[in-house]
Formats: C-alpha cells, structure tokens, sequence
C-alpha cells in the first residue's frame, strides 16, 4: 500500500505546476489500473506493511474513492476554466484521497479515528471554498459539528478499549467482554451520524447543496461509506449487545427511510432531492447491517458501492444541468430532452439506477438487504415495500420533471453535452451495470 | 428502395422476421422432440444459495418469442411510415428494441432474480415508450404506468426475499413439492399481484388505457400483445400455486370482474385506442379468470392468438388515426369504408377474430375457453361474468364496426384519406393473414388430440347466441339515441361512471398519492426543518450562544466581578470537599 500513498503524496507537489488539472487525472486513472493487479480475492488482510493493509473490503471502497476523485477531477472541468484557484482544489482533491485511502487501509482503531475525522477538514475546505453561496458557511459547521460531536464520544471508547484490552487492532475485535449499552452507543453513533442515519441526517443535505460538484460526489459517494465501513469493522466488539439492542436502531432507519422518501417527493431542488435519497438508500444500508446477518453485511457493502457510483453520477449529471440553466430548481430544468437528447438517455440511466433497476450493482444490494430484513422481521416488509416503490416514485419524478415538460423560456444559451461529460457519466454507469457480471468481488468479502 | 433499404427500421425488421422464424422452427424442433434446455449461468453462490441467471428454452418460450418478434418487426416495419416525420427514429426503434430484449429475458427466465431483468426492464422502456409524444398527457400516463409496475416490481422483490426460504430462485425445480408449504402459499400472493399489476386487473387497470398515450404502433406491441400479458405469462409459470385453493378463487373473481368492467366500459368509450384497449383489458381478464380454473395450456394458446389479432386491431387503428389528421375519436370517423377500403377490412378481420367469428384465429381459443367454462363446474356469478363479457365483446366491436365504417362521414370536408400506403398495407397484410390462419395453424400444432366437451344443443349453440345478441346490442347502441346530447345528460352520473371506467383512474392517482405528497410537506416542515433542528443543531447553537453571552457579561465587566465569582467558585469547591470528606 505504501507506494500507492506514495504515489499520491509525490502527485501533490506535481500540483503547482501550470496546468496540472488533467495531468494529475490522467496519473489517478494510471494508479486506479495499477491499483486493480492489486486484488486479492482471499478474504484476509494482504500488503501489510507498519499498521495498514486491505481486505476486500477495504480494497473495493479505496478503488471507488480513487476512481470519485478522479471523477470528480473530470467532472469540475468549470474550475479550470475559470482560474478559480485551480491548484489548491487539486491538492485539496489529493489530501482528501490520501486521507481516504489510509482511513480505509489501515486497521489500528486509533489510527482509522484519527484518518477518519481528518478526512472532514478537505472537505470543509472543499465546501467552503468552492461552494456557491453564503450559506455554505453554516453547512460547513453543521457539517463539522454533527459528526465531531457524535464522534469523540468514539475516542473515548477507543482508549476504553486500549485500556482494558492492550490492542485496537481490527482483526482481533471479538465480542470478548461485557459491555453496557453505554459504550454499545458512544461506539457506533459516530459512524451513525455520518452514515447518516434518520434525526441525525440533516447536516448531509445541507453539506450537498452547499457543495461544489466534486464535494457532492465525493460526499455521496465515499464520506457517508466511510460510516458504514466503520460499523462492518466494529461490529464484531459488540455482536452480542448489538443482536440485543440494534432493533432501535434498524426501526428508526426503516421508518426514516420511508419518510425521507416521501419528503423527496416534495423537493424542488435536484441536488437536495438527490441528498434526501441518498438518506434513504442509506437507510436501508443501515437496515440491513445492522441484522448482522452475512446477507446484511454483504448487501450492505453492495449497496455502498452501487450508491457511490450512483449518487456521485446523479450529482454531476445535476451539476451539469446547473451549469447550462444556473439553477438546481426542478421548475427551471424542464423539458431537457429537448436540448439534450443523449444527456437525457445518461439521466434515464441514473435514475433508473437509482431505484435499483436491473442489471445495476444496486438491485444485488437491495435484494440482499431486503432477504436480511425480511428475515429478521417480517413487519419490516411494510416499509420496504414504501422504501423501494418510492424510490422508484422520486427518482422518476426527478428525471420526468427535469427532462419532460415546456423548456424554461430564460434560457439564453444553451450548449449540448460535452464528449468530457459524457465520459464522467459513462466512467460512472459502466462499472455501476458491469460489476454484477463478477459480483463476488463486490458481495462476497466476509 | 434502396432509401428503404438502409433506414434503420428495415435493417431490425428483417432481423427481427429472421429471429422470429428462427425461433418458430426452433420450436416446432422442440415440441416435435419434446425438448427442454435449460442454461444456467451463475453469478454468485453464497452459503449455498446462488443467484443464477437461468434460461429456459421450451417450446413455449420459444413459441411465445417467435410470436413476439414477429408482432415486433412488424410493428417496425409499420412504424417506417408511421414514424416518418419523427425527428429522434433511432431512438424511438431503440427503445423498441430494448422493449423486445426485456420481453425476451423475461419470457426464457424462469428464475425469480433473472426475471427481474426482464420484468423491471418491461416498465422501465414502456414508461420511456408511453412518455415519447411529450405533452402533459403522455406524462401523467406514463407515470401512472411507470409506478403501477413498479408496484408489481415491489412484490416481485419481496417474493424473492421469501423465496430465499428455499435456498433458490429457479421455482420451476420445486414448485410442485412446495406447493402446500407456507411460505409458498405468501410467494402465491406476492406473484398474483405482481402479476395483476402486470397484467392490469381491477385494482391496478387504470395504466392500461393511460398508456394509449404512447404512438400507436408502440401500443400495438407493448400494450396488446406483449407487456401485459407478461403477467398471465407469469401465472402460467406459477400456474400450479393457484389450483385448488382460495387464491384461484379470488383470482376467478378479480379477473371475471376486469373482464365485465372493460366490457361494459367499453360500450361507452369514444376514443379509438382506449377502445381497443379496453378490449384488451377484457380479453386479459378472460386469461386470467381462466387460469385460475386450471387450463395454461389454453390460456398460453388464447394469449398467442389474441397477440396476433390485438395487434392488427392496433395497426389498422393506427392508419385509420394517421388518415384522419390524428383524430382519435370515433365520433370524427363514419364511412371509412368508402375511403380506406383495405385497412377497414383487416379492421374487420380483427374485430371478428376478437369476436369469436368461426375459423378465425380467436375461435378456435375464445369457443374452446367458453365450452370449456361451461362443462367444468363454477358458480351464477363465474357465468355470468363469462358470458355476458362475452356479449358485451361482441357489442362494443359491432359499435365500432357501425360508428367508424357504416354511418355517415363525421370528419372535416378537407381531408386526405387513403390506405394506398404499402408499407402500412403490407404489415397489416401479414398480420391479417395470421389473424385468419393463426388459431387453426397453432390448434393443431399444440393440441395433439381433440378435447372431448359434452354438451347438450342449446348450450353448444349458447355462445353463438350470446355473441349475436351481443352484435344486435352493439347495432342498437350505436344507433341509439342515448349518445346523442339530448339524451345522455339523462344518465349523466352512470354516463360518467362509465365513461370514468368505474372511478379506478382516480382510485390510483389522485387518492394514492394524496396522503404521501401531504406527509412529505408535514415532515419537510415539522420534522427536517422543525424537530430535528431544534434537538440538532439549531437549538445547541442557541445553547452555546447563550452560554456564552452569560461568559462575554463577565469578560465585559470589571475584573473585580471576575475574580469574586472566582473567589466564590474556590469557596464553593472547597466546602464541597468538606462535606465529601465527612461523608467518607
């Protein structure tokens, strides 16, 4: 793992040179291919080295932050053009990796808290630098407190565990002590929060409107994982309290779930409609991990995947739409099937992703998660049927309303996709609809 | 001609014929042999359960393939003249394409996870299909199609939850040992109404005739002949679950019940399409009412012929609608007969296909479903429901008949009428032809010996009678008075009834999403910009601010205050301790 740190940390220098922008994107693809000989399909910890290494787990959501990041490089082309401070998004982009990959590599407790938090400061730069309007300010505090607040509760339970059992080493977390509900709860709500799970989500819709494209697609598409990942890595401290007391838990994604669905069907703005259904896809996430049943961990990492690509893509096919109309409100992005036929067919694509259509990586997800939380409780069908039919219900109103209907008749002028657009949608989609031809290695890495 | 040649439609049309013969020797091959191939392909196995994409070539999935594409290169080839002057040809062909694809997969997969390919691609590419016209109507219909299937699709995906009980998907292994166990009997109902969403029985058939929004010959393959039988196909796979048992009852019930209420709906319609539509609606109905009683094989011979003449009723509506400046309404036709001699006769053709008219290829399965339903045993309201849907048939095609051929020209003086199109005329040729030899051709091919029904004369002559009676109905209704203004505004609130389709478009639209749109806005409202503010992060913000206004009184103050309250803070401690220390 140190060479591909290395690579990154030697990429940051490369930054400060003129007209860096595609350069460094072109190296983030060249290390994603270099990345991929990588694999190992064995289901234990390989390239150890000091305190990091990877297991498929790790392994898959570090080659989605490499492939976001570069994404999100492509995706902010209006960056450059502007001269809007263009080096110090890059380096801000590379620390954000750097910071990712060593938060997703590396298995000492201590270690993945600090990298995990830290990866918070990029992205405040990221939203507070690059944002649009002045409301970024609060979105970058709601941003940094709900998560730092939930999450140094997590430090102290850290040391509690240095301290009673000489090691916070990931591979030898069992469920060894008895442990009181107060520590079940000050372990996980941090990687709640930033999941996020339902009452506590609100920073993330505001984080997402308040973003540049490249800090949405990176919010939806790693940062909410980094929760989900935490979770899967901690669990097995507290499998026996967390069969006791994550009922609460999943009820209140379950049902959150299919309330923040039914407030997507309300939303004007595309980007917050996105943000809202990123929630609940989470939810459902949330749902299915925490029955700890294996169809719940692996679905959930599926669906972790399958929501990276998908909401990164939605989020930088609404960007691009800004771009055109300079407004994220449904009631201005009207009718462009008019104007872009072939951005349409990328938006049908999405959306039809995004309510787990087949053949994407989501459906997996969403049928693994659905067998865990059916057989943990049949009640639960009810909201999974509200979760999964309105899914379908907000994300054909978000492509019908945006691509059907009168244009809006202030529109200036108007340019057709970019073959560079095009290719950010389809780097998005390709991997979202092939996996699933070899779905071991994004399902089975128990 | 050659212009012809290299447009896109000729090149998948000749594709599709040639698939479609393929498909059609194919499975002369394997009902000659009696063979089956299965093909599996798994994708993944995980505590020996493995999610499998399956294929299943029999010789009804072949059969039911070759028809499909054969309605489809058709319906392409028509849609060279149809879709003439539309700007965006290559999608509209693509999307038909795909339609075809997805009809595919989920005609040869009988695996409850690969189907899923086939039956979410269904509603996916028909809502991209019903939406293509972009006005308001096409989009209210397509979204009213969009989420109906979706529903269908909902319980599909909790089926397949449940059939995790028995470790796989592929149902047609076990189905037949499972039959009596409880989870089977809950698959049972998750896959009738999957089906019924599908296949657009009572509660969910308001899509059927919001989908005629779609360009005519989409409607001719996607909402006669293929998606919507989708369902029933489904049920034929599933047919084993609903014999014998509560379910077949209801679903007896619903079916018959969506057979009277598109028959009688339809008496009362004028809009061309959402005629034929409600036919359509009718004869799916019969399907799945008679599935319930047993007999696929019949239902999959009655789907076959059904999908051949529907979807010549569709294209000859369709020239009819492209001479008549696209009028739909039949109140605006009247003596086409004069005018668009040939597409009025395959009209017919398919009209007396539908009816039933002997040696016609509805005949042949519409008079053996019937004979059949009157020689096994089932009660008045079954009966009745059967026969009178079977009248009411005969009745609103005579109507049509008499409203758009026979009585006098309603149209615009300044008109172009002609069916002199031979692209349209030669699809329409071909389908005519099969509407005529298809029952008889796929009776003999299917069924190798002859059904024994014993029945007395007077019921033997029972159906004949019913569908004259039905005829002389729909002569009288079109004649009559009851339509004209001064008259139907005597009925007006059963006109309406009627006319409303019993009041399910609105049960599916208006009064489903009323309550969701309502809490949406209450919890935008009260929970994301409300409670959730105030225990988050608003109300800490207000917590901290205060405390620190309280702390800024201090700072802003003498240093004298200061250091008091400082000085007191010691005192405080220090007695505390006191107090501590006795207590140890």
């Amino acid at each position: 793992m140190l060479k591909f740190l290395f690579f990154i940390l030697f990429l940051i220098p490369m930054v400060f040179l003129y007209n860096s922008f595609w350069l460094v994107q072109n190296f983030l693809f060249f290390m994603f291919f270099l990345m991929m000989l990588f694999l190992n399909y064995s289901g234990y910890f390989v390239n150890l080295s000091l305190l990091f290494g990877i297991d498929l787990l790790s392994f898959g959501l570090i080659l989605l932050s490499v492939w976001i990041s570069l994404l999100m490089i492509m995706s902010s082309e209006l960056l450059k053009k502007n001269k809007n401070f263009v080096s110090l998004f890059i380096f801000f982009i590379l620390m954000l990796l750097l910071l990712l990959m060593l938060t997703f590599s590396c298995f000492n407790f201590f270690l993945f808290y600090l990298f995990f938090e830290s990866s918070l400061i990029p992205t405040l730069f990221l939203i507070l630098g690059w944002g649009y309007q002045p409301e970024r300010i609060q979105a970058g505090f709601y941003l940094l407190f709900y998560t730092l607040l939930a999450s140094f509760p997590l430090l102290m339970v850290i040391f509690f565990i240095m301290f009673k059992y000489n090691s916070i080493m990931f591979f030898f977390f069992m469920d060894f002590f008895n442990l009181n509900f107060l520590f079940y709860l000050m372990l996980i709500f941090a990687f709640l929060v930033k999941m996020p799970m339902f009452l506590v989500h609100l920073w993330l819709p505001k984080a997402h409107v308040e973003a540049p494209v490249a800090g949405s697609m990176i919010l939806a598409g790693i940062l909410l994982k980094l929760g989900g990942y935490g979770l899967l890595r901690i669990f097995p401290l507290v499998l026996n309290l967390g069969v006791k007391l994550n009922f609460f838990f999943i009820s209140i994604s379950l049902i959150g779930g299919g309330l923040i669905s039914l407030l997507c069907l309300r939303q004007v703005d595309m980007k917050l409609l996105i943000a809202y259904s990123s929630v609940a896809h989470m939810g459902i996430v949330l749902g299915g991990l925490l029955t700890l049943t294996s169809w719940g961990l692996m679905g959930a990492y599926t669906l972790m995947l399958a929501h990276g690509l998908c909401s990164s893509g939605l989020f930088s096919i609404a960007n691009m739409s800004y771009e055109r109309l300079g407004s994220r409100s449904l009631f201005i992005n009207k009718g462009l099937l008019n104007m872009m036929p072939s951005m349409s067919m990328w938006w049908f694509f999405f959306c039809s992703g995004n309510m787990a259509a087949p053949p994407t990586l989501n459906l997996l997800g969403e049928i693994s998660l659905l067998n865990s939380i059916i057989s943990w409780s049949i009640f639960s069908i009810m909201f999974l049927t509200f979760l999964s039919f309105f899914s379908a219900a907000y994300s054909l109103y978000l492509y019908s309303f945006s691509q059907q209907g009168k244009m809006f008749s202030a529109i200036f002028s108007f340019s057709a996709g970019f073959v560079r657009e095009y290719l950010v949608l389809f780097l998005h989609i390709f991997p979202l609809n092939l996996l699933i031809l070899k779905s071991e290695l994004i399902f089975l890495w128990l | 001609m050659i212009r012809l040649f290299k447009s896109i439609n000729f090149l998948y049309f000749m594709l599709l014929f040639m698939l479609s013969l393929l498909f059609f020797f194919c499975c002369l091959l394997f009902l000659f042999k009696d063979l089956i191939y299965f093909i599996e392909w798994e994708f993944l196995s995980f505590n020996s359960c493995a999610i499998i994409m399956t294929f299943l070539f029999d010789w009804m999935s072949l059969l039911f393939l070759s028809f499909v594409m054969f309605i489809s290169s058709l319906v392409i080839f028509y849609s060279i003249n149809y879709m003439k002057s539309d700007l965006f040809i290559n999608r509209f062909i693509i999307l038909v394409l795909l339609f075809v694809f997805s009809m595919a997969m989920l005609i040869i997969s009988p695996n409850l996870i690969s189907i899923l390919l086939g039956w979410d691609g269904l509603g996916l590419v028909s809502y991209c299909l019903v939406i293509y016209f972009q006005n308001i109507k096409s989009f209210n219909a397509g979204m009213l199609t969009a989420l109906t299937n979706r529903v269908g699709d909902v319980f599909l995906l909790i089926s397949i939850a449940w059939m995790m009980n028995y470790g796989s998907w592929s149902f047609i292994f076990y189905i037949e040992i499972m039959k009596n166990d409880y989870s089977m009997k809950i698959i049972a109902v998750l896959i009738l109404m999957a089906a019924m969403t599908k296949s657009a029985q009572i509660p969910f058939s308001s899509w059927l005739p919001a989908a005629m929004a779609a360009p005519t010959p989409v409607s001719a393959l996607v909402h006669s002949s293929t998606l919507v039988t989708a369902g029933v196909y489904l049920l034929i796979r599933f047919n084993i679950l609903m014999l014998n048992s509560l379910l077949g009852s209801i679903l007896l019930f619903i079916g018959g019940l969506t057979m009277l209420m598109a028959g009688i709906c339809a008496n009362f319609e004028f809009d061309l399409k959402k005629i034929i539509a409600l036919s359509t609606l009718s004869q799916l109905g019969l399907m799945m009412s008679i599935l319930s009683l047993g007999f696929s094989k019949l239902v999959f011979f009655h789907l076959l012929t059904h999908a051949l003449f529907k979807a010549l009723l569709f294209l000859c509506a369709g020239t009819m609608i492209h001479s008549l400046n696209n009028s739909q309404d039949i109140r605006d036709m009247g003596s086409l007969i004069n005018t668009l001699p040939f597409s009025v006769s395959c009209f017919n053709i398919s009209n007396l296909a539908l009816c039933g008219f002997p040696f016609l290829a509805g005949f042949y399965s519409k008079d053996l479903i019937l004979e059949l339903s009157l020689y096994s045993n089932f009660n008045l309201i079954s009966f009745i429901f059967f026969f009178f849907s079977t009248g009411l048939t005969v009745s609103y095609s005579f109507r049509l008949t008499y409203y758009s051929f026979f009585m006098s020209l309603n149209f615009k003086s300044l008109n172009n009428m002609m069916d002199e199109n031979w692209i349209m005329s030669k699809s329409l040729f071909f389908l005519s032809l099969m509407a005529m030899i298809g029952g008889s051709v796929l009776n003999w091919m299917l069924f190798d010996s002859n059904m024994l029904i014993y029945l007395p004369f007077f019921l033997k002559v029972f159906t004949l009678i019913i569908c004259f009676m039905g005829g002389m109905m729909g002569y009288f209704l079109s004649f009559s008075s009851f339509f004209s203004i001064n008259k139907s505004f005597s009925f007006y609130s059963f006109f309406i009834f009627q006319n409303s389709m019993w009041f399910f478009p609105f049960m599916s639209t208006i009064s489903v999403i009323y309550w969701p749109l309502v809490v949406g806005q209450g919890l935008m409202k009260n929970f994301d910009q409300g409670w959730s503010e105030f225990f988050g992060g608003q109300n800490l913000n207000k917590f901290l601010k205060n405390f620190s206004i309280i702390n800024q009184f201090f700072f802003l103050n003498n240093l004298k205050i200061y250091l008091m309250f400082f000085v007191f803070w010691v005192i405080f401690l220090v007695f505390f301790l006191f107090i501590y220390s006795i207590s140890l």
